[in-house]
């Protein structure tokens, strides 16, 4: 009797383990350890548009031969074991805030459904057609002036900016600044500074508030006449005294001075008179004033009587960080230098209490009491924008510390055109056990 | 009463031996699917480990261009986003193929990822990164073994066609599919043998491949049996870019031999192939070395490197014949190309990749997976200084696990 009771226990237990058995379906080998294929796909896409090809053949007429690369390129990046489909949509705007998808062509390696085991990966591209507007504010529109003057004097050499030429350097300024700028006006020789020195513009241009960049780095022109005669200290045989009108004239017309790289106003360039002068370096055209240059320089812009005066004032920190407000104006502006520098020339802090000056818009965090990069605002009128850096000078710098003083706004017209995006989804699935 | 106590003990005999029976069915049933679970843990721990390698730069950023071991280990080239590697840090991973050798003058021992002969890349110990030190900074050492290899996509091969007047016979493939109509673009470069270093010119040309992938180059003016030239081909197809070299030389009884000494300072060991590998018939030779850089247009750029760091010499073998250096004068990747010379008759071209990418060299770094119980593999693209790449990681488990109770 309980062997009949035993028997139909195990015919029992026999059932559920068949039961359970024939739902306990194990993944075969493939699906317990998989390879990525969203990724693999992902890091296909992105490769094939290293350089544009992609959204260069996507754009395409479904006729022209560049499909038949892609399909060729594709084949060849992928494992043989790989099946793939690779589909392209047309994004449409369906008027009501919602996009229609709509399939271009499709390239393949297989036929018919990969199956559910595949796995795909999207990637939105952009006809190189499309342009997208963005309208920055003019500086000036608030408060007057709006002149940008880059200073590319054919008369001045310079010195530090090492691998550059100052037309280079003017260049990349004039293109990267003067969509801010209500006028930019190349300065092409010393006689057009001495010009706007005496407060005549070139243009027409408004010469109050003017940002005036010289990209002859260490050195500065200085023009024949006035300037040389009235600049030059005789008892010291030096044109610090021409520093000093220059911070008389950036004080009487609120301009701001752009040092580009190293220590400000270090040389005078002029290469008519000073043809067989040299600064010390072997450089003709060129004269050394030294540190006299930028402490006469302070003293002009906080409308000090000249006193010459040689004592060395910047500083070496070495290795200096970006600030945190100078990231976000690189995002906003999209120029990026590097979030670290190494900083040969900073300008101590206590110029600010002694000259009557605000450092303001810090592009690099402070090392102690030294300030790599800011602008010096003086309190009555007038800013020096410093850039201690070392050579050779990095323009980015610049540019970025331009902005962020005056940190005009960006209008970003809003991206609405039409047949301009498309979506290529890559699927992939693995061939065979 | 005897009947009765036989039914109840084959009713338990019978009870009992199914019910262990049960159990092992059962136990077994789900200890492989415990398995199954862990080789799908593996896999996931590869995808992860290998986006963590590619998508990291390590730390310092730059530790492929300096001499220091990195804290943090990762491959990405620092000033890139997503999946483009520093041709650099892979230079300084310790290739687990190629047999190491040992130069004597240096008392070193140097990894080598050398293709063929005439293309050299041999990093010493010093300074390279090896495998445990990798498994530490990864934090897998003891839980994980890993390969990593880095190949070309493209493949691009060429022999010699025939060889006077010289014909080359290009051939470009990726994955083994031919690649069809692909751009080429190449530097054909000819030794010359007057005054008193060796020299080269450089010819550049361009071609299509045919539909099975293969373009013959002519050079109606080259003897390609008394000439010692180098041809570098860049094959490039909607965003696929490959790199494909070959050397002929007339003369490799002695050659000159390319060891990175420093990477912080950029030296380079000139070395007389006879010190290296020994063999008939030593004898000095006079060399020129050139740095060479790949420019958009596909051409090459030389950036000058000063005489005084060795830029051309003579070279000698055996004891109290020093070897020479020089520098390499960038950071840029790029290839060295030495041409040398016994005689006007006898000379010779050998290269060096200057970032791994600037030859298209592959690498494989890591353990041996072979013999392991699971292996987990994946496989991602990506871009080594415009070079197409693939980079896959093999990944086993090193705590191991079985089945117990099983049949």
């Amino acid at each position: 009797m309980r062997t009949i009771e035993v028997t139909i226990v195990i015919f029992i237990i026999t059932g559920a383990f068949i039961l359970a058995s024939s739902f306990t379906v194990l993944p075969s080998p493939r699906e317990a350890s998989p390879m990525n294929l969203r990724q693999l796909a992902l890091t296909t896409l992105q490769m094939l548009d290293f350089k544009g090809d992609l959204s260069a053949t996507v754009f395409k007429d479904v006729s022209d031969s560049a499909w038949g690369e892609l399909q060729v390129a594709l084949t060849a990046s992928l494992p043989p074991n790989i099946a793939y489909n690779l589909t392209v949509y047309e994004i449409i705007p369906n008027g009501s805030g919602r996009f229609v998808y709509v399939p271009v062509k499709s390239l393949s390696n297989a036929e018919g459904n990969l199956g559910v085991s595949s796995n795909f990966a999207s990637y939105i591209v952009t006809s190189s057609n499309v342009t997208f507007r963005a309208i920055p504010e003019k500086i000036g529109e608030r408060i007057g002036g709006g002149t940008l003057y880059i200073l590319n004097c054919s008369d001045a050499y310079g010195w530090w900016i090492t691998g550059y030429t100052p037309f280079s350097l003017a260049e990349d300024i004039r293109k990267a600044l003067s969509p801010y700028f209500q006028t930019t006006i190349f300065i092409q020789n010393t006689t057009q500074l001495g010009q706007i020195l005496n407060g005549t513009s070139i243009q027409g241009e408004p010469v109050q508030h003017a940002v005036i960049v010289n990209t002859v780095g260490e050195a500065v022109p200085i023009p024949q006449g006035y300037y040389m005669t009235e600049g030059y200290d005789s008892s010291e045989d030096s044109y610090a005294k021409y520093c000093w009108l220059l911070g008389q004239r950036v004080r009487q017309h609120n301009w701001t001075w752009v040092s580009i790289v190293g220590y400000p106003l270090y040389y005078v360039s002029n290469t008519q008179a000073f043809s067989t002068s040299q600064n010390n370096w072997g450089i003709y055209g060129m004269k050394r004033v030294g540190p006299a240059g930028l402490n006469a320089f302070l003293q002009g812009i906080n409308s000090q009587s000249y006193s010459y005066d040689s004592g060395w004032i910047t500083g070496s920190p070495g290795v200096v960080y970006m600030t945190d407000e100078a990231k976000e104006a690189s995002n906003y502006y999209g120029i990026y230098p590097s979030e670290y520098q190494t900083a040969t020339r900073a300008l101590p802090s206590w110029i600010q209490g002694t000259y009557n000056l605000e450092a303001t818009a810090y592009l690099y965090e402070p090392v102690g009491q030294w300030i790599s990069v800011a602008t010096f605002k003086h309190q009555t009128s007038g800013a020096l924008l410093a850039i201690g850096l070392t050579r050779p000078p990095d323009i980015r710098v610049t540019i970025l510390a331009l902005l962020s003083y005056y940190h005009p706004r960006i209008y970003r017209e809003e991206f609405k055109a039409a047949n301009t995006s498309r979506l290529v989804v890559l699927q992939l699935a693995l061939m065979g056990g | 009463m005897a009947g009765t106590t036989i039914d109840h003990l084959v009713a338990v005999t019978a009870f009992l031996a199914a019910f262990f029976i049960f159990i092992s069915l059962f136990s077994q049933t789900l200890q492989t699917a415990i398995i199954y679970q862990r080789h799908r843990q593996l896999a996931i721990k590869c995808s992860d480990l290998l986006d963590n390698i590619l998508l990291n730069p390590g730390y310092p950023l730059y530790w492929g261009q300096q001499n220091c071991t990195p804290t943090s280990f990762g491959l990405r080239e620092p000033e890139e986003y997503q999946y483009k590697l520093s041709p650099f840090s892979l230079m300084r991973l310790r290739s687990s193929t190629g047999e190491p050798v040992y130069y004597p003058k240096t008392g070193l021992w140097y990894s080598n990822i050398t293709v063929g002969f005439g293309n050299f890349l041999l990093v010493p110990y010093t300074e390279i990164i090896n495998y445990s030190t990798v498994l530490d900074l990864l934090g897998i050492n003891g839980s994980y073994g890993f390969q990593l290899t880095i190949t070309p996509l493209i493949v691009v091969s060429i022999n010699e066609a025939q060889p006077n007047p010289l014909m080359l016979a290009v051939n470009v493939s990726g994955g083994g599919f031919p690649l069809a109509n692909a751009v080429i673009n190449y530097c054909f470069i000819i030794v010359s043998t007057q005054g008193n270093y060796p020299s080269y010119t450089v010819e550049y040309g361009n071609a299509l491949t045919d539909e099975k992938g293969v373009v013959i180059l002519n050079f109606t003016n080259v003897n390609g049996e008394s000439t010692s030239y180098a041809i570098i081909v860049y094959a490039h197809l909607s965003g696929l870019l490959g790199i494909g070299y070959y050397e002929h030389v007339v003369y490799n009884e002695n050659y000159v031999i390319p060891l990175i000494s420093d990477f912080e300072s950029r030296e380079i060991i000139i070395a007389h192939s006879w010190d290296v590998h020994g063999g008939d018939n030593p004898a000095a030779i006079s060399y020129n070395a050139t740095f060479v850089m790949l420019t958009e247009n596909y051409t090459l750029r030389e950036i000058s490197i000063e005489n005084s760091t060795g830029k051309v010499g003579l070279i000698n073998y055996g004891e109290g014949k020093p070897y020479k250096t020089l520098i390499i004068p960038t950071y840029n990747p790029g290839i060295l190309i030495i041409t040398y010379k016994k005689s006007t008759v006898e000379s010779g071209i050998v290269m060096m990749p200057w970032g791994l990418s600037s030859m298209a060299f592959p690498i494989t770094f890591g353990g041996d997976p072979s013999g392991k119980e699971w292996v987990a593999t994946d496989i991602r693209q990506v871009v080594v200084n415009k070079i197409s790449y693939q980079a896959k990681l093999t990944l086993w488990d090193l705590q191991g696990y079985s089945i117990v109770g099983g049949w």
